[in-house]
């Protein structure tokens, strides 16, 4: 489970991203955050696995005090969390196994690590996890070969390969068409439903975030202004979101 | 003052409707007096002489002739040298270039968090570069005893030195994007540089090494000079005695040498990139 008590996180700079966030999330919740650019859903992903370390309140994962933690204990407590980005973040030069294999890194000695050495054990981890989203062929292909949408698809294996409990998704389809956008969203769900694992997914597409979140939580210049089950979300409170009516073509269905 | 700035100002120019503009002065003005004196002032110090180079410059022609045709009985005695003036230079780039990585890492701005270790590693590697690498040769000569070693450390060096600005020019412009999501998966940061940044750069890195390289052969032929081993040894050995033909034979291997290497090498670096 994951606990927001108040949580506030204001930059070196002295924008405050988070004005006193509270929210909790169960295992196996599956989370869409929307709101406008710049509200903070970047800022509250990344404080759950400190990449971003918040500057008030108190921000709980299962029990652990996050901000509490520091050097290995961070990097251990982030093997539990995986990450996937808008722009996909992999080597675009290397093979797709070895994209994957790289979420295996962080549970190796350094030696084995800077010497490439993979065990068994990690390979099959690999290519058990592009089974699961269906581009195992792709396995020694170079990153750059393929297709958007595959590329997202080889960074959810690498989010996989690292076997966590919370998948944290930050704008995972917004650079993807309307049609692989929903393939990619699919893949999410299965794994959400088969694995159990906890997604929460920033949204820049309110009706992709509709259509495959259970929950919706809207956020406002840094604060929530609105938390609750996706068949819920009308109008009115999209336009309290977005400060305005959103017209036809920024959904993307209908 | 202001009437000898007024004296040198070029004239106004006065367009047909009346309106009157007025040119900048050439840079040229002061530019030129001083280029010139810096010039005659050159000669007078060097002992420059136009006469000197009339008289003796056709003895040029004279040694070129001495060398040709080339002693190729004398290369029995090349081949030595030159075999370990090629593995001075490869020896010192692979030191380097190996030394450099490290230091690249803790002198790049995105991977390095403390200023200070980067101003330390940075201060020192611009105060090791002013050092020509004949000076270099110099110094492990004195330490190291005269041969092919303190050639092969003065190539490690100098390298290194050259190595590790190059590269970590290049991890300051490497895509952070992976290192992000390797971070985010629990990594360290030395994990995440070696399997996020450097599989973007490894085929730069040994563009790099090779270039190195190429230059090092080079300059290993000139460290023998200063008693520093390698095909350098023999040339002034050659060239004092005024044994044209073998010093023909000498330039000549050095030459087919450095072609073949320097062609090999670009071969090999548009197939990397």
């Amino acid at each position: 489970m994951i606990q927001f008590q108040n949580v506030v996180k204001t930059y070196p700079n002295g924008v405050q991203a988070l004005k006193g966030v509270s929210l909790e999330v169960e295992q196996g919740d599956f989370v869409a955050i929307i709101g406008l650019s710049g509200a903070g859903k970047s800022t509250l992903l990344r404080s759950i696995n400190q990449m971003h370390t918040i500057t008030e309140g108190k921000l709980l994962v299962n029990g652990v005090d996050v901000s509490s933690l520091k050097g290995k204990e961070l990097r251990r407590f982030r093997r539990d969390i995986g990450m996937v980005f808008q722009s996909f973040n992999l080597v675009k030069r290397t093979s797709v196994i070895k994209n994957v294999l790289a979420a295996r890194v962080a549970d190796m000695p350094l030696w084995m690590s800077l010497m490439g050495l993979y065990t068994k054990k990690n390979k099959i981890i690999a290519l058990e996890a592009l089974d699961q989203v269906g581009i195992l062929e792709k396995a020694y292909t170079r990153a750059d070969q393929l297709s958007g949408g595959q590329q997202q698809r080889v960074a959810l294996a690498r989010c996989l390969a690292q076997q966590p409990k919370i998948i944290l998704a930050d704008e995972p389809v917004a650079s993807l068409d309307p049609v692989t956008s929903n393939q990619v969203m699919n893949d999410f769900v299965k794994i959400n439903k088969e694995l159990n694992i906890t997604v929460i997914a920033n949204m820049h597409h309110v009706d992709i975030a509709l259509k495959f979140a259970k929950r919706v939580i809207g956020i406002k210049e840094g604060k929530i202004i609105f938390d609750g089950p996706s068949t819920k979300v009308n109008n009115q409170i999209l336009k309290e979101i977005y400060g305005r009516e959103l017209s036809d073509d920024e959904l993307m269905e209908h | 003052m202001e009437r000898i700035k007024r004296l040198f100002l070029p004239k106004p120019i006065t367009l047909s409707n009346g309106k009157v503009i007025q040119p900048k002065m050439s840079p040229a003005i002061y530019v030129v007096p001083i280029l010139t004196f810096m010039t005659l002032y050159s000669i007078q110090l060097t002992g420059f002489k136009l006469a000197t180079l009339f008289r003796r410059g056709y003895q040029f022609f004279v040694i070129l002739d001495g060398m040709i045709p080339p002693n190729f009985a004398y290369f029995e005695k090349v081949w030595e040298p030159l075999l370990a003036t090629i593995m001075m230079s490869i020896l010192g780039t692979v030191i380097g270039s190996l030394l450099a990585l490290p230091a690249a890492y803790i002198s790049s701005e995105n991977m390095m968090k403390s200023k200070f270790v980067k101003f330390i590693t940075k201060a020192f590697l611009s105060v090791v570069r002013t050092f020509p690498i004949l000076v270099l040769a110099l110094l492990f000569r004195i330490i190291f005893g005269i041969g092919a070693f303190a050639g092969t450390m003065a190539i490690g060096i100098f390298t290194f030195t050259i190595m590790t600005k190059m590269f970590y020019e290049l991890i300051d412009t490497a895509d952070m994007g992976p290192f992000e999501a390797l971070m985010s998966s629990g990594a360290s940061r030395i994990q995440a540089f070696w399997v996020a940044i450097m599989p973007q750069l490894w085929g730069q890195y040994f563009s790099l090494v090779l270039y190195n390289f190429e230059m090092n052969i080079r300059n290993a032929a000139i460290l023998g000079y200063v008693g520093a081993g390698g095909i350098g040894l023999i040339l002034n050995e050659r060239l004092g005695w005024r044994v044209y033909p073998d010093v023909g034979l000498i330039l000549l291997v050095m030459m087919i040498t450095v072609y073949m290497i320097e062609s090999l090498s670009r071969t090999i670096r548009k197939k990397l990139l």
